[in-house]
């Protein structure tokens, strides 16, 4: 298969000469979903917004469907690659339906005006987040976990490949990130995305997640299944714990992660 | 959304309408009162006899200048808006008005002292390099200052330092070419010429043709930097744009009519109200009719309230405007984008 994003020695940072993380390879295919993970500060989201070119790479490489990231524009590359950040936005008099349907920009004319396959586009990305009831409201005046809903719906009808994700379920209550989280791995499973996505709550993770990234260090600490990954040592590591205390976690989160991801496979 | 539509086509319709209203309302009160009857005999025939002329000559491009300039001026607080993505930015509050204000004193202060004849083109383009130096001046301030209601109190503060000299300067060049300068230093359109009213209308017809097309990007720039990048829009060149065209059109009202106050803040605000939405290609033309409805009235508020005696528009468009940016300054959340 086609791999649809790859990073080789990937260098990112916010200045020249100080990466925040060095060395940074993957390989990302259709259907995948990647996992990155590491303690606050470790630098989850900018090598995300790197990937996505809110920052400027410092060395390396990045490749998007087979093709170096500088070769593509603005425009061919927002087709391939959508986003939910983390950063909190204000639109003013705007509807849910209107933050999200700004999704079919890259497909829409020079005044920007939805046509019916557009409009088809954002039902169904609203249905699919479950989000349908509240399409007329105000952007504003809804709760944190619905905004994170219309904000996944925008980047679902973009329509790309590649998805990329910053702690998509940060601040959310359980129900939430289950919803949330099944959506995510139904657009990997079904529509064969390839999902790239940092995230913190680890018991989450063997749901989600084909592949994990741990980072510690300023460098990819190790890549591997969950399985591999989330144990008590690399616990230790990767979040400064103390000595022992990994493997009473090992246990605890495995168990709850199972009860997880019977939860979010069965929806 | 059907019905949505309807209620937009209602509203731009309902806005045409008062604005033509204004527009006949204002041709008719002045000095010197002329029927209906009269104005559309007047208006038609072109007839230049008895009331003809002051109809004609003055009443009719002053109308027509406040109409087009004062639209500009609030299309051009609502680019500022977009840019810093917040509704508490305008040219006159931003301090940019004044900046271009100046740099007109200083042009022709020093050119007709030396007898050389000024074009209007010229003034427009002293005004446009003033606009931009304030600007730059704000944008420093911006990178620093994150709170906007500070950066505000920051451009009036600007504003005051560039009208102090304007002043200044004016007050030293008791040339008689200098004499109306006074007025105009404080917003006024008494005295527009045909030859302003038509390089106006042409400035203004292209810049916010331009902008409207611009308004797709606009669109998505509400939702962020980052959102916009990622949907593929160029950042560094949306922002470049909208600072040149909002400071061409606030230029262009500076250079004929002086600094006008807070129309550029308030009445994308009140359109906001009128139209429910802030949807870049429906506010554009709201903004441009709304600007020019209140312009309008405040400047027959001008001319007619102490007549004889007129009053500066910036004094008028205070009184009424200034109150809209008080309460929208207090029923902010304050914690929107800081």
């Amino acid at each position: 298969m086609d791999k649809k994003l790859r990073t080789l020695a990937l260098d990112v940072g916010y200045q020249k000469g100080r990466p925040v993380v060095n060395r940074v390879s993957m390989d990302l295919y259709p259907g995948e979903i990647i996992a990155i993970i590491g303690g606050n500060g470790a630098g989850k989201s900018t090598v995300l917004k790197t990937i996505t070119g809110q920052l400027e790479k410092l060395s390396g490489d990045i490749r998007i469907c087979n093709r170096r990231e500088e070769e593509l524009t603005e425009e061919a590359l927002a087709k391939m690659v959508s986003m939910v950040t983390t950063e909190r936005i204000h639109p003013e008099l705007m509807s849910c339906y209107e933050v999200a349907a700004m999704g079919r920009y890259p497909y829409t004319g020079r005044l920007g005006i939805l046509g019916e396959d557009d409009k088809g586009a954002v039902t169904d990305a609203l249905r699919m987040v479950g989000a349908s009831d509240i399409a007329t409201e105000d952007f504003s005046k809804i709760s944190d976990g619905q905004r994170q809903r219309i904000m996944l719906a925008r980047a679902i009808c973009q329509d790309t490949d590649i998805l990329i994700l910053d702690e998509p379920t940060s601040f959310l209550d359980v129900q939430f990130k289950l919803d949330i989280l099944s959506v995510i791995k139904k657009l990997a499973k079904e529509r064969k995305k390839a999902v790239i996505m940092s995230i913190h709550e680890l018991e989450f993770v063997p749901a989600m997640a084909d592949k994990v990234i741990g980072i510690f260090n300023r460098q990819v600490y190790q890549i591997g299944t969950p399985r591999e990954i989330l144990r008590g040592e690399n616990l230790e590591i990767m979040y400064g714990m103390e000595k022992g205390s990994g493997s009473i976690m090992e246990e605890g989160l495995w168990q709850y992660a199972h009860s997880l991801e019977r939860l979010i496979c069965q929806k | 959304m059907n019905s949505e539509k309807k209620k937009t086509a209602y509203l731009f319709g309902a806005l045409t309408v008062l604005l033509a209203l204004c527009f006949f309302f204002s041709l008719k009160v002045g000095s010197t009162d002329v029927t209906l009857k009269e104005l559309f005999e007047i208006l038609l025939f072109q007839d230049d006899a008895m009331y003809g002329k002051i109809i004609l000559s003055i009443r009719l491009p002053r109308v027509i200048a406040a109409m087009v300039l004062g639209g500009a001026l609030s299309v051009s607080g609502y680019l500022l808006q977009i840019f810093f993505g917040n509704p508490i930015a305008g040219p006159y509050v931003l301090g940019i008005s004044s900046g271009a204000k100046l740099f007109v004193a200083l042009c022709m202060v020093v050119l007709v002292g030396q007898q050389i004849h000024i074009s209007s083109w010229f003034m427009v383009a002293a005004a446009f390099a003033g606009s931009l130096l304030s600007m730059a001046v704000v944008m420093a301030l911006a990178g620093k200052v994150k709170n906007m209601a500070l950066l505000v109190v920051c451009g009036v503060m600007i504003g005051y330092i560039c009208s102090a000299v304007t002043e200044f300067v004016i007050t030293f060049a008791s040339d008689s070419n200098i004499v109306n300068l006074h007025n105009w230093s404080n917003g006024s359109f008494s005295g527009i010429s045909w030859e302003h009213v038509r390089i106006s209308v042409f400035i203004v017809t292209i810049t916010l043709a331009v902008t409207f097309f611009m308004s797709k990007p606009m669109g998505a720039y509400r939702l962020g930097e980052a959102y916009a990048r990622n949907m593929g829009v160029n950042i560094k060149n949306l922002r470049r744009i909208l600072i040149l065209l909002s400071s061409i059109l606030s230029a262009t009202v500076t250079a004929f009519a002086g600094p006008i106050s807070f129309v550029g803040i308030a009445v994308p605000h009140m359109m906001r109200g009128v139209m429910k939405t802030n949807t870049p290609i429906l506010m554009i033309p709201a903004c441009f009719l709304g600007g020019a409805v209140i312009t309008l009235l405040c400047d027959c508020v001008a001319r007619s309230a102490f007549a004889p005696t007129e009053l500066s528009i910036s004094a008028v468009t205070a009184v009424f405007l200034a109150p809209v940016v008080i309460y929208m300054l207090l029923t902010r959340r304050s914690n929107v984008h800081g």
